[in-house]
Formats: C-alpha cells, sequence, structure tokens
C-alpha cells in the first residue's frame, strides 16, 4: 500500500514538472535569447543563460525599429478603446437579460451565442466593403467598432452572470424611494458590479490586443496599424529572420499582458469561471 | 435557465409592464445595433457574396459581383483545395481538442490534490494563455527554428546525437503537429482553469464513500468524478472546438498553409482566396463550407452529449 502511494506520488510530480516545464520553458528561453546577440544566439549547441549578456535588441527596439513603438501604442489606443466600448453596452445590456425575462432573451441568447461562432474572415470579406461605405475602413475607430462587436456576446453574458449574483431587494428598495430607472441602474446597481466590469473590461482588453485578423485587413495605413498585424508585416521577412529582434518583440508584446493578468487575476480567474461555468 | 431574480412587475398591472419592456429594449438596443451592423449583416452578407463574381475591383469601381451559377463553389471541389483543407482543419480540431482535454485534466486533478505549491503553480501556468497568438507563433517559430532551435538540439541529445536534422515545421507529415504544439501551449493553461472550477464541486464525501467501499482511483475518476464535471467538461470542449475551428493567426506565423499545403486549413484557404488572390466570391464560398461544417460539428458534439445523459 505505502509502496503504491510512493509510485502515485512520483507519476504525479513526474507529469506536473512535465507540463510545467512544456508551459514555463519556452518563454524563459524566449527572455534568454533576448539578452544575447545574434552571434550567440546562432550558436550550437544552444547556452542555457548568456554568456555576455546584453541589452543591445532592447536598445536597438527603441532606437532603429521604432515603429514597433508605434504599434504598440495603436494597439493600446484600439485595445483600451474597444475594451471600453464594449463593458459599457455590457453594463446595459447585461442589466437587461438578467433582471428583464421577456420572451425575446431567449431569441437574443441564442443569436449572441451564434454570433460568437462565426468566422471571423466570413465577416471580414463583407465588413471590407461595408466599412468602406461608411467611411470606416483604415481608420482606428472603425477597427474598435469591428473587434469590439467581435466580443460583445461574450462579455453580454459575462456581465450578466454578475447582475445574477445582485439580489433584487435594492432595486426595490429605491424604487420606493422615488429613484428613475437609469437612476438604479446607474446609481444603485452599478457600482456593486466594479469587479464585474473589472472582469468583463479586462477580458475585452487582452481579447482585443491579440486582434490579428481585423487589423491586417481593415488597416492599410502603416501609422495605423496595430501590434500583431504590423510585426506580422514589418518584422516577418520572408526568407530570414532577425532572432533576437523578434525575441525581444515577443517579451515587450507579451508584458502589459502578464502585468495586467497578475495585478487583476483575483477577477478575471473568479469572472471567467462564473462566465464559462454558469454561461 | 439565469440565476437571477426577477424585479416584480405585477403589482403595478399592465402599465408597468409595458414600461419594463421599453426599458429593457432600450439597454438591449447599442447590442443588438452592434451585433446586427458588425456580425449577421456581414456574414448573411459574405454567404450571398459566395454565389457572385465578386472580387476587389468590383468594390474600387462599384460594379456590382455576377451571379456564376455556383461556379466558386465548383472550382474550389474541381481544383482539390477544398477536400484537403477541411480534413485539415478536422484534423488540427480534433487534435488539440482532445490533447488538450487530456493534459488539462491531467494537471488539474494535480493541482486539485492538497499541494503545497498549488496557488503558486495555478497562478504562473496562466502566462501562455496571456501571450499574444501571434507571438506564441513566433516563440515556438524560435523553438522549432531548423538550425539553432532547442528542439533539433533536445532531439539530438536525447537520440544520443542520431538525428541531426530536425524541421518540424518544414516537413508535410509534421507541421501540422509542431503548430498544435503552439496551440496547446497557449490553451491548456485556461482549460486547467476551467477544469479545476468544475473539480470544485465534486463532493469530497462521495470520493470518500466510494473509496471506503473499494473503488479504485479510476473507478473513482470515471463514476463520480466526470458525471460530477459534465457541465464543466461540455463548456470548456466546445469552447475549444469553437476556437480552434477559428485558429488562423498560428498557421499564418508559423507555417502560411505550408510545406505543400499540408497545414491549410479553411481559415488560411478562405484568407488566401479572398485576401490574397482578391477573389472575394471564392472566399466566401470556403467560409460559408467553413461555417456549414462548424455547425455540423458542434451540432454533432451537443447531440453525443445529450445522449450520454440518458
Amino acid at each position: 500500500m505505502k509502496r503504491n502511494r510512493l509510485t502515485a506520488n512520483i507519476v504525479k510530480y513526474a507529469v506536473l514538472t512535465l507540463i510545467l516545464l512544456f508551459l514555463l520553458f519556452p518563454l524563459f528561453w524566449v527572455l534568454m535569447t533576448s539578452f544575447k546577440t545574434n552571434m550567440e544566439a546562432y550558436k550550437f549547441p544552444p547556452t542555457l543563460i548568456p554568456k555576455a549578456p546584453t541589452v543591445q535588441s532592447y536598445i536597438d527596439l527603441f532606437t532603429k525599429n521604432n515603429e514597433f513603438f508605434m504599434y504598440y501604442k495603436n494597439n493600446f489606443i484600439v485595445a483600451g478603446g474597444a475594451a471600453l466600448m464594449t463593458t459599457f453596452i455590457a453594463i446595459m445590456s447585461g442589466y437587461a437579460l438578467s433582471r428583464f425575462h421577456f420572451k425575446w432573451n431567449g431569441w437574443i441568447v441564442a443569436s449572441f451565442t451564434s454570433a460568437q461562432m462565426f468566422p471571423i474572415i466570413s465577416r471580414l470579406i463583407s465588413l471590407y466593403k461595408i466599412m468602406g461605405d461608411i467611411h470606416l475602413i483604415n481608420t482606428r475607430i472603425g477597427l474598435v467598432f469591428a473587434v469590439g462587436a467581435s466580443m460583445l456576446p461574450f462579455t453580454i453574458m459575462l456581465m450578466s452572470s454578475f447582475y445574477d449574483g445582485i439580489p433584487v431587494e435594492l432595486e426595490e428598495a429605491a424604487q420606493i424611494d422615488g429613484a428613475g430607472r437609469f437612476q438604479i441602474l446607474f446609481q444603485v446597481v452599478a457600482p456593486l458590479i466594479k469587479p464585474g466590469m473589472l472582469a468583463v473590461g479586462i477580458y475585452a482588453f487582452l481579447l482585443s490586443w491579440d486582434d490579428y485578423l481585423h487589423a491586417s485587413t481593415l488597416i492599410q495605413t502603416d501609422s495605423l496599424r496595430t501590434l500583431s498585424a504590423g510585426v506580422a508585416l514589418r518584422y516577418l521577412g520572408e526568407l530570414s529572420y532577425d532572432w533576437s529582434l523578434i525575441n525581444t518583440i515577443s517579451i515587450v508584446g507579451t508584458l502589459p499582458m502578464v502585468f495586467l493578468f497578475f495585478f487583476f487575476q483575483k477577477y478575471m480567474v473568479k469572472g471567467l469561471v462564473a462566465g464559462a461555468v454558469k454561461g | 435557465m439565469r440565476g437571477g431574480r426577477v424585479l416584480n412587475t405585477k403589482r403595478f398591472g399592465i402599465k408597468r409592464h409595458t414600461a419594463d419592456k421599453l426599458f429593457s429594449l432600450m439597454l438591449l438596443l447599442p447590442a443588438i445595433i452592434t451585433t446586427i451592423i458588425f456580425i449577421l449583416i456581414p456574414v448573411v452578407d459574405s454567404i450571398y457574396r459566395s454565389f457572385f463574381d465578386y472580387r476587389v475591383r468590383n468594390i474600387i469601381s462599384g460594379e456590382p459581383g455576377i451571379w456564376n451559377n455556383f461556379a466558386n463553389y465548383a472550382k474550389l471541389f474541381s481544383n482539390g483545395k477544398l477536400v484537403p483543407s477541411m480534413i485539415n482543419t478536422l484534423v488540427f480540431v480534433f487534435g488539440v481538442v482532445i490533447a488538450q482535454f487530456i493534459f488539462g485534466m491531467a494537471l488539474a486533478l494535480i493541482l486539485n490534490t492538497n499541494m503545497k505549491a498549488s496557488r503558486f503553480i495555478r497562478s504562473i501556468m496562466m502566462v501562455p494563455w496571456v501571450v499574444p497568438t501571434i507571438i506564441s507563433g513566433l516563440v515556438w517559430l524560435w523553438m522549432f527554428q531548423p538550425q539553432y532551435g532547442l528542439v533539433k538540439f533536445l532531439a539530438g541529445v536525447i537520440t544520443g546525437g542520431k538525428i541531426t536534422d530536425f524541421a518540424i515545421l518544414n516537413n508535410p507529415a509534421t507541421a501540422m503537429f509542431g503548430v498544435s504544439v503552439a496551440a496547446l501551449w497557449k490553451q491548456i493553461p485556461l482549460a486547467t482553469l476551467l477544469l479545476l472550477a468544475g473539480l470544485a464541486n465534486v463532493p469530497e464525501d462521495m470520493l470518500e464513500a466510494a473509496k471506503i467501499d473499494g473503488a479504485n482511483g479510476v473507478q473513482r475518476f470515471f463514476r463520480i468524478t466526470m458525471p460530477y464535471m459534465k457541465s464543466v467538461i461540455k463548456v470548456t470542449v466546445s469552447m475549444s472546438i469553437i476556437e480552434n475551428f477559428k485558429q488562423f493567426p498560428l498557421f499564418w506565423t508559423m507555417t502560411g498553409g505550408g510545406p505543400n499545403n499540408s497545414t491549410t486549413t479553411m481559415a488560411i484557404l478562405s484568407y488566401r482566396e479572398a485576401f490574397v488572390s482578391n477573389n472575394f466570391g471564392s472566399g466566401a464560398a470556403v467560409t460559408t463550407v467553413w461555417m456549414l461544417m462548424m455547425i455540423a460539428v458542434v451540432f454533432l458534439y451537443n447531440r453525443i452529449f445529450k445522449e450520454s445523459e440518458v
């Protein structure tokens, strides 16, 4: 019996170590490479820790390849805008879906769920023309709308699961005190779902930060491109890659997300789990 | 269906009901309008365009497309592009979804035991999930790099120097595996997180009672743990199916659909037709078949889940 337990434990820790190595080592490796010169990065067999650590590729990124920061800034603007837009709409729609149960709710939920399934490319083929017609193509605001819209279904459902957890008695009391409907929503209920707003907002920001397809088709001007599209078009050549630059880009492009996650993980994890498990 | 309580509307009679309706509609309107303009109209429109000869020049000149008797579809079948991409998509989706479930479940089960570092591991393991997709493609492109890549080096060490040439992404037989590894790397954390939440719903005393009755670990897992986690498993797997069906950036950065079209999925094919060859009609035909395929798979999936409930 005791022996069995020991083998079970060994297997358990071996599996754990292997999966964690798989998940964490590649990023460590990229981080290490970003501190190497190209000379050392191309050495075979590779060195685990840089022999002559240097921040040259970071300096190069700031001085020579600084289009990167233009993309970076655009990405902040677009992801931030899309996150604000979706969160605001979700605050209203989530409330409506949670509090009022009309016949159309079923239809709305069903069309939201299916809207989430459609491939982005299918939409882009038409959006390209539609956005051209309403003069939103090749603009940041147009991109914000296109990206924001694609996240609405999930964020609304997530938000409404947060409203479900707020007791209605509060609203009823406010009603008796003579508060108007909008007043109740924005002054009584909304403050109570701040954790929900954070979860939805950060999740939306994370997803828009990741957008590649919308930006690469709806934006043609280089100075308006966002991170993923800009990096893919400018730095990923056909034949050879400047690997220390690419690894540096990978680190700098990921860092904001890592910070955001570790700061707000309590809200995000709770929100995601609630949304997925209940929804 | 939802857990929230409805505001008491009966007390105030009919008038109150109409007012509620108006208010609710007003709150939903921005979401409905945005969804219709940016999602539903474009999708319906692209299905419609798939029956026309419709290219970039039609947009520039403003000429409408020309009905071409299903030529977009006929051409895709006759030039042998569509069927291989359908198969590639299905291979990728099933491979990644199944592997993701197995590894995610293994990690979740391990972290669910009373382990000291569990909390710390739960938080640090999420890092790949927040890495942007394009960048996770770059991370694995570097790992798999044919001359200086770490994976090539490890393959050499493990086989005692027998393997000196190891280029996963350049070989049609292994390229799909290479991209799947990158997809798994990014997706296992979220699957683990959701499955862990599901494991928290499994009642401890049931497991304890079964143990006393002599059920072994495997029996306890399949008879007690899995049934209690059913709804969480269903959501986790269906999210993963949809996400992988839609996967584009990983393929585009890592292989671009090559070598020899071995990683050309529906996403890559439709993008190439629409935005590289500028033939929107043909691209729309691919996305239409792609959507039908997705609907069929999701339908079957729900069906299987329903049947297993009985």
